[in-house]
């Protein structure tokens, strides 16, 4: 039993270089429903839709036409703006405005998702598609092995979430979007085009996912029914963190990134999935607001 | 009396004239049995929005109750007959327990919840071996419907469901408790302050609809004479949810009407093929934002616009 | 018309129907440049109608406003706000996440010039000793008479030309009242803003104001010199419902 510590220790760093490599992707996704949550009041059902939009963007500007990595991610997030942002302008802006139930805007967000659902599956057929490796080798780091294409697009989410924060937090426009989600009506009278700064919102958090997307096609394989899926991950992010909360965002990506990491490394198969479903229900009994959020009417 | 004049045409229409006009084209039988079950688990979601819920778990019931139904008729040789109704039991069951906890969210939290639930469910019959046997899934379930009339069979008893399950709601709707059920969706804390024990009848309206869903999928798994985890993934919890939304909310009919049109709708862009799917889904978003109170309000619109104004 | 004689805010013959319940009909009012005004009346007089009818967050049925040679009825509010107009709303209206810091710099929001930010955010910390203290902290956080501080710095950060005060006394202490009173009376004289000040406070408002506007169920009832409304007894009985022995308030 002499190797038993050093064996210990190594599936430790090895659990937590694989939940950290995966949280910060994670938390892009986490805080682009989020954001749009707290702009717009709509839950994006679409999210994971947008998360596959943006995989198949880098798949075929990378992947088949071989364009630098950097310049196809840009791509991806700038296509999948523009999806949110016509989504926003010709379906949610119009229901939300005649709309007083909760329930129209909701079930337009889940048409919504079916939509994109049908539009990937005849654009980009059935088959699962991956990239070339935009790098390559593997690193050892205290007994974890860590490959240099998972931990390119660990650094790049990590600064995008780094970057996404600082722009909330930091900037007038960031400013302007915490103040609509706060209060839309005085984020008005102090000048703010509510109507355009929500538009930036949605195209915003879709470019996020679409950014997520686009990173996590070149280390998981992607294929046009994943949404679902997705938005079921972003959705528990943000039940676990509390929805419309940037801190809430990044606990809820830290939590669901950790808990896979964990769960796929000593259980295989779908078990780890419906552990961490089950844990999430028992977690709401408690705390219904997640982690950091506020208390919901 | 004037008001029950129309649904009793429609329903001499779909008792009597369909099965002529189709005269006995198993094809349209089986898209005809589709729509009666895949209505009458949609009345269930509408139950929950009845109570001012969002329920996107209609197809975790849904599979309960095949499950259920598979399991007894097949590894336990109970006849159909008794194990239907065991099967709405005990989805009925499941979902007062589970409801009993998560009803306690509302809005999109209580959504999002039921999504992950429907995926929940999948992923527990796909690894619950030992009674669903996994992603093999149960296969060679005995029908009760035999012969040569067998989609007939199945089309007379699926719509007569529909029929039971529509009045059942009607009912619902009109008694002491469907006063309740309409005070939870509109103002659950003013309920809750007048004396009404909300979590109870909240508990009681979503065991209903649970019940629903698995006394759907129960008939529907029979019918196909198999089931799969997948059989009732969260497509179809989101479907069974638009068909309520498209048919009209305010509707008793309108999941009827919604899965009709929906389903019918489907099988006849049948002919693009493989952008059936898209243009289907792009016709719903259509509808969503041109017809937001379902495709009922048509219909209904002027004569219960006064009504609805004093109820919502 | 002379120039001179040109109000800088006016309402002509304004209505604001909600469905198909008035909430004000036919109020015509005007305030000049460098004016105070108030706009006096019970709950439900319809005085936060108006004011949100000025600022654009709900569209007038019937009638017009006038500002500053334009007409801005039908203006989204924030193309009023470009125009100056500022109002500080009932109930405050902080942003209760955002520190007090950032509240202020939304208030800011439709200016360039940092420098000029810096300088304005130090003259309020020095009109406002107790916000200096409380920059970097949550606004929701801060007690009532803090937030409405916060409230109406935030409203000046934008240095309007006209500012709208809804209720600004309410639930406030007397004390936290009178440094409120003070200020509204340095804004309209050191930076020479037109007031419209809407109360319940009456007595406040009359003190302050140059003009009165008194609403009942959404009418103008009365209109006057506010010195005149104030020492005559009938009208006070009437319409203002002061008797001599309410109000401990004196400014």
């Amino acid at each position: 039993m002499g190797l038993a510590p050093t064996y210990l220790g190594s599936v430790m760093s090895q659990i937590i270089v694989n939940g950290l490599m995966l949280s910060a992707t994670y938390a892009l996704i986490a805080l682009g429903i989020t954001l749009i949550f707290a702009i717009m009041n709509v839950m994006n059902f679409a999210h994971g839709q947008m998360y596959v939009l943006g995989g198949f963007m880098v798949y075929y500007t990378y992947g088949v036409w071989h364009w630098p990595f950097a310049l196809s991610l840009l791509v991806a997030a700038l296509v999948v703006a523009a999806v949110g942002l016509i989504l926003e302008r010709f379906f949610f802006r119009s229901v939300l405005r005649r709309s007083r139930r909760e329930e129209s805007t909701m079930l337009l967000a889940v048409g919504t998702a079916l939509l994109l659902d049908s539009l990937a599956l005849a654009l980009f057929g059935e088959k699962q598609r991956g990239v070339p490796d935009v790098v390559s080798g593997v690193y050892h780091l205290a007994g974890a092995y860590i490959p240099a294409r998972r931990l390119l697009i660990f650094a790049i989410a990590a600064v995008l979430t780094t970057a996404f924060i600082v722009f909330i937090n930091y900037t007038r426009p960031g400013r302007a979007l915490r103040a609509i989600a706060q209060d839309r009506e005085t984020a008005a009278l102090q000048g703010v085009d509510v109507t355009r700064y929500s538009a930036l919102g949605f195209g915003l958090g879709a470019a996020l996912s679409g950014l997520a997307g686009g990173l996590l096609i070149s280390t998981d394989a992607i294929n046009s029914g994943a949404g679902n899926l997705i938005s079921i991950k972003a959705f528990i992010m943000i039940m676990i963190g509390g929805a419309g909360v940037v801190s809430g965002a990044i606990a809820g990506a830290l939590v669901l990134a950790f808990s896979e990491a964990i769960g796929y490394y000593f259980i295989p198969g779908s078990l780890p999935y419906l552990l961490i479903l089950t844990g999430l229900i028992v977690f709401l009994l408690f705390r219904p607001q997640g982690i950091m959020g506020r208390r919901w009417g | 009396m004037n008001r029950l004049l129309g649904p009793l045409i429609g329903l001499a229409l779909y008792l009597g004239i369909v099965p002529l006009l189709i005269h006995g084209s198993s094809y349209w039988l089986t898209v005809f049995i589709n729509i009666s079950l895949l209505a009458f688990t949609s009345l269930g979601v509408w139950l929950t929005f009845y109570i001012g819920r969002i329920n996107i778990a209609q197809g975790a019931f849904a599979l309960i109750g095949g499950y259920a139904v598979a399991v007894l008729t097949t590894l336990h040789g109970w006849p159909f007959w008794l194990a239907l109704p065991m099967a709405g039991l005990v989805a009925g069951l499941v979902g007062g327990v589970v409801g009993s906890t998560i009803l306690r969210l509302r809005g999109v939290y209580f959504a999002m919840l039921t999504l992950c639930l429907t995926e929940a469910t999948r992923l527990l019959a796909l690894n619950w071996t030992g009674v669903t046997q996994g992603a093999s899934g149960i296969i060679g379930i005995p029908t009760p419907f035999g012969g040569d009339s067998s989609y007939l069979q199945a089309y007379f008893f699926s719509a007569l469901l529909l029929l039971a399950g529509l009045l059942a709601i009607w009912r619902i709707t009109q008694c002491r408790m469907g006063r309740v059920f309409r005070a939870l969706q509109a103002h659950e804390d003013l309920a809750a302050s007048i004396g009404i024990n909300v979590a109870q009848y909240r508990v009681l309206a979503f065991s209903i609809a649970c019940a629903f869903g698995g006394l759907g999928g129960a008939v529907l798994t029979v019918f196909l004479q198999s089931i799969y985890p997948t059989s009732f993934n969260v497509t179809n919890s989101t479907d069974f949810m638009l068909y309520c939304f498209l048919g009209g909310l305010q509707f008793v009919l309108g999941p009827a009407v919604g899965a009709l049109v929906l389903f019918l709708g489907f099988q006849l862009l049948s002919a693009l093929g493989s952008y059936q799917a898209l243009v289907y889904a792009i016709l719903m978003v259509l509808a969503m934002l041109l017809l937001p109170n379902g495709l009922l309000s048509l219909r209904f619109s002027v004569r219960q616009k006064s009504m609805r104004e004093g109820q919502v | 018309m002379s120039l001179a004689s040109k109000p800088h805010l006016s309402l002509h013959n304004l209505s604001v129907y909600y469905d198909t319940v008035r909430a004000i009909e036919g109020v015509g009012l005007k305030a000049n440049r460098g004016e105070i005004i108030a706009l006096i009346g019970s709950n439900g007089a319809g005085k936060t109608t108006t004011l949100r009818a000025i600022t654009g967050l709900v569209k007038p049925t019937f009638g017009e406003i006038w500002y500053e040679d334009q007409r801005i009825n039908g203006l989204p509010p924030h193309r009023i706000a470009e125009l100056g107009i500022r109002m500080v709303p009932e109930g405050r209206r902080i942003f209760p996440l955002m520190s007090v810091h950032d509240n202020l710099l939304m208030g800011a929001f439709l200016r360039r010039n940092q420098a000029e930010i810096r300088q304005d955010i130090e003259r309020i910390c020095a009109r406002f000793p107790r916000l200096a203290e409380r920059m970097k902290q949550a606004a929701g956080t801060l007690s009532g008479g803090e937030q409405q501080m916060v409230a109406m710095s935030r409203a000046l950060m934008a240095r309007p030309k006209l500012l709208l005060l809804d209720e600004p006394s309410l639930g406030l202490a007397p004390m936290v009242v009178r440094e409120i009173a003070r200020a509204i009376q340095a804004v309209n004289r050191e930076d020479g803003v037109t007031v419209v000040l809407v109360e319940q406070n009456s007595r406040m408002a009359l003190r302050l104001s140059s003009q009165a506007y008194v609403l009942e169920t959404g009418k103008i009832a009365l209109a006057g010199a506010s010195a005149e409304l104030q020492t005559n007894d009938r009208i006070r009985r009437l319409y203002l419902g002061i008797s001599d022995e309410s109000e401990p308030l004196t400014l």
